[in-house]
C-alpha cells in the first residue's frame, strides 16, 4: 500500500462524511440513518466479525486435516 | 412445426452437440460458439408473448413460453455459453465441448419451459451433462466427486418429479404455475427439489465439493446455470413465499463464512456463488415487483462478473497448476491482465459504483428495506462485507500478491482465454455504466435510480472501512490448510455405512434368498423328476426292485388310469 491510497482514501472518507451531514435528507427511511456515518461502522464492525466470528467457527468443529475424507 | 422445433434455442443447442461430434476438430471449437449466437437470435427474433405448443396424449407441452422474465434469463444463458466458448477454445476435448453445449442447452429449455414435462426433461439433462463437465478431469478424485455430483441431483430430481406428479395429479394441469405461499405436498416436494440445485443450506454442499474440482473451462459453465436456472424457477412459482427471505439471507451470511475457512481458490467462488444466490432467493422471498427485478437484474449480472472470476480463478490454475492460497502468491506481474481482468469482476460482485454488481445488488438490497424487512436488508449489506473482503481483498491479495508460499512456474495463458475474460470485463462494466441497457428489459417497469447521493455515500464508506479492516486483520485471513467441514459430510463420512447398508446388505439378503430358491427349485425338482412315482402304487425308493424296472411302475400306473377312466364313463353313461 502506498501513501497516496492512504491518502486517497481518507479525502474519499471526508467527503463521503460532508456530503451525508449537509445533503443527505431521507433520514426518515431507515432508523439507522440517526446514527451519524453509520455506514462506517457497519462496514468495518462486519468486517471485524466475519473474520472473527468465522475462524472461531472454523476452530470450534468445522476445520480438518485435508485427508479427512479418505481414510 | 418441425422448423419451429428446430430454432428452439434449447433445441439449436443440442442438435449442435450432435453436430459438433461428427466435424472435423479443427473447426470443432469455432462452431461451438456459433450455436449459442443462434440461440441469442432465435431468443430476439421472437416477441414476448410467444409460445410454442405440442399435443402429447390428454396433455399439452408448451416447449416455449416467452416473457420478460423468461427473456433476460435465457439471453445471459446464451451470451455466457459463448463466453465460456471462447475460454474453451484452446482444448481438445469433445467429451467436455458437447456435455457444456447440452448442458447450456438444458438451462435454455429451463428458461423457457412453460409445463413441468419439458421443465423437468431438460432440468435433468442439465444435472447429467454437468457432472462430465467434472469426470473429464480423469482422475480418481474427481470420479468420485462427479458420482456424488450427480447422485446429489438425482436425488434432488426425483424429489423434483414426485412433486410435479403430485401436482399434474392434483390439478389435472401440466403448465408452470405459481404456487400461493401455502406449504402442500406438491409445493414442498418441488421446492425442495428446487432447493437442492438453488444451493439452499442445508442442501447446497454440491456446488463447493464439485466446482472447484471440475475442469478449468467446466467450471465457468458450471457457475453460470445450475444455480441461476434454480433462481429463474423459484421467481416462476415461488415469489413471494416469506421463507425465501429467510433462507435468502442465511444463504448470504453461509456462503461469507465458508469462504473465509475456503483453501482453494476456486472453492472460494463456488461459497461466494451461495452467497450471491442469497440476495437472489431473499429477493424471491421479498416478493414486491421491485425485489423480483432486483432478483432477475442480480442474476443477470452476477452470471457474467461470477463467470469472469471463475475465468480468473482458472487461469491461475492453468499457468500455475496449484489453486490453494496456502501455495500462491507474488506472481500477479507475470500476469498483469488476467489481474486486472479478475479485479473488475472483482470489483462488480462487491458493488462498486460504475460496475454491474452495484446496479442490481442495491436493487434487492433496498427492495428488502422497502417492503420493511430492515434486519434482512442489515444483514445482506453485511454480507456484501463479507464479499468485497473475500472476492476483492482476500484472494487476490494471497493469490497474486502478498508472499510467494511456494515455487510457482507460470505458464503463458491461451490468448483466447484472455479474450473471453475482456468480453465478460466488457459487460460487467457496460452494465454499471449504463444500467438502462438491463433496466429496460426486466419484468417489471423500474422505477429505481442506483446513482443516488445516498447509494454512492454509503458504498464509499463501507467499501473503504471494508478494506481498512482488512489490512488491519489480513494476517488471520491467511488461507489454513485445511478442509472446512459442510453438510456433504453426511452423506461422504457414512459412505461406508451406506454402503454396508445398501449394498452389502442387499447382498447378503439377496444371497440367502438364492439359497432358498435354490434349495426350494432342487426339491420340487426332486419331486417332480419322475412323476410317475406318484402313481406307481408298489413304489418303494430302498427296493432294488422297484428302482431297476420303474417301467413296470408305469404300465402298472397306466393300467390303472385306463380302468379307472373306463369305470368312470360306464358310471356316467349309465
Amino acid at each position: 500500500m502506498k501513501k497516496w491510497h492512504w491518502i486517497a482514501m481518507a479525502v474519499l472518507t471526508v467527503i463521503s462524511l460532508i456530503v451525508e451531514f449537509t445533503y443527505l435528507a431521507d433520514y426518515k427511511s431507515h432508523w439507522w440513518n440517526y446514527v451519524p456515518a453509520f455506514y462506517i461502522i457497519w462496514g468495518f464492525v462486519s468486517c471485524a466479525v466475519i473474520i472473527y466470528v468465522s475462524k472461531w467457527l472454523g476452530k470450534l468443529f468445522i476445520f480438518r486435516e485435508e485427508d479427512y475424507y479418505d481414510h | 412445426m418441425i422448423i419451429d422445433l428446430l430454432t428452439m434455442p434449447a433445441v439449436i443447442l443440442i442438435l449442435g452437440a450432435f453436430i459438433l461430434s461428427v466435424i472435423p476438430k479443427q473447426v470443432r471449437s469455432a462452431t461451438f460458439i456459433v450455436f449459442p449466437l443462434l440461440a441469442l437470435v432465435s431468443i430476439w427474433s421472437v416477441p414476448n408473448g410467444f409460445s410454442l405448443t405440442v399435443p402429447l396424449g390428454e396433455y399439452e407441452l408448451i416447449l416455449v413460453q416467452l416473457d420478460a422474465l423468461s427473456r433476460v434469463f435465457a439471453t445471459i444463458f446464451a451470451m455466457v455459453a459463448v463466453i465460456g466458448g471462447i475460454y474453451a477454445y484452446h482444448i481438445d476435448d469433445l467429451t467436455q465441448q458437447t456435455s457444456a453445449l447440452i448442458y447450456a442447452g438444458g438451462a435454455l429449455g429451463v428458461a423457457m419451459a412453460g409445463d413441468y414435462f419439458t421443465f423437468y426433461v431438460f432440468w435433468e439433462l442439465m444435472a447429467v451433462s454437468s457432472a462430465y463437465l467434472i469426470w473429464a478431469r480423469r482422475t480418481k478424485e474427481t470420479d468420485a466427486v462427479g458420482m456424488r455430483y450427480l447422485l446429489v441431483h438425482i436425488f434432488g430430481g426425483s424429489i423434483l418429479l414426485s412433486g410435479i406428479i403430485w401436482h399434474v395429479t392434483e390439478s389435472g394441469s401440466l403448465a408452470i404455475t405459481h404456487f400461493p405461499d401455502e406449504y402442500t405436498v406438491a409445493s414442498v416436494l418441488m421446492l425442495i427439489g428446487i432447493s437442492i440445485n438453488a444451493a439452499i443450506p442445508p442442501l447446497h454442499a454440491w456446488l463447493a465439493d464439485a466446482y472447484p474440482k471440475a475442469t478449468i473451462t467446466g467450471a465457468v459453465f458450471m457457475s453460470a446455470f445450475t444455480t441461476k436456472s434454480a433462481v429463474y424457477v423459484l421467481i416462476r412459482m415461488y415469489s413471494g413465499w416469506e421463507l425465501l427471505a429467510y433462507a435468502g439471507v442465511v444463504m448470504a451470511l453461509y456462503g461469507v463464512v465458508y469462504a473465509v475457512l475456503a483453501n482453494d481458490i476456486r472453492q472460494i467462488l463456488a461459497y461466494h456463488i451461495v452467497s450471491q444466490v442469497g440476495y437472489m432467493v431473499a429477493g424471491i422471498g421479498i416478493g414486491t415487483e421491485m425485489a423480483i427485478n432486483g432478483t432477475t437484474a442480480h442474476a443477470f449480472s452476477h452470471i457474467l462478473y461470477k463467470s469472469l472470476l471463475f475465468m480468473g480463478a482458472g487461469a491461475v490454475l492453468y499457468a500455475t497448476g496449484k489453486s490453494k492460497l496456502t501455495e500462491l502468491g507474488g506472481f500477479a506481474s507475470k500476469m498483469k491482465v488476467v489481474v486486472f481482468l479478475y479485479m473488475i469482476g472483482a470489483l462488480s460482485i462487491s458493488g462498486f459504483p460504475l460496475f454491474n454488481g452495484f446496479i442490481s445488488k442495491s436493487m434487492v438490497v433496498s427492495a428488502a428495506g422497502y417492503a420493511h424487512f430492515e434486519t434482512i436488508q442489515l444483514l445482506l449489506i453485511l454480507a456484501s462485507v463479507g464479499t468485497f473482503l473475500h472476492t476483492g481483498l482476500k484472494l487476490p491479495y494471497f493469490t497474486w500478491f502478498g508472499e510467494s508460499k511456494s515455487e510457482i512456474t507460470v505458464k503463458p495463458v491461451p490468448v483466447n482465454m484472455i479474450v473471453a475474460m475482456g468480453i465478460g470485463a466488457f459487460f460487467c462494466t457496460l452494465f454499471g455504466v449504463y444500467p438502462d441497457l438491463l433496466y429496460t428489459y426486466l419484468p417489471y417497469g423500474v422505477d429505481w435510480e442506483p446513482y443516488t447521493v445516498y447509494h454512492l455515500v454509503e458504498m464509499t464508506q463501507i467499501l473503504i472501512f471494508t478494506f481498512i479492516g482488512f489490512w488491519l486483520f489480513r494476517k488471520k485471513l491467511e488461507g489454513d490448510n485445511k478442509i472446512a467441514l459442510d453438510t456433504d459430510w453426511f452423506y461422504r463420512k457414512p459412505a461406508d455405512y451406506v454402503r454396508f447398508l445398501f449394498i452389502d446388505v442387499t447382498a447378503i439378503l439377496f444371497n440367502i434368498a438364492e439359497k432358498l430358491v435354490n434349495k426350494a427349485t432342487a426339491a420340487v425338482n426332486n419331486a417332480f423328476k419322475n412323476p410317475v412315482q406318484w402313481i406307481h402304487p408298489i413304489h418303494d425308493e430302498d427296493t432294488d426292485t422297484s428302482s431297476y424296472i420303474p417301467d413296470i411302475g408305469s404300465v402298472v400306473g397306466f393300467v390303472i388310469f385306463t380302468v379307472t377312466l373306463f369305470v368312470l364313463s360306464w358310471i356316467v353313461m349309465w
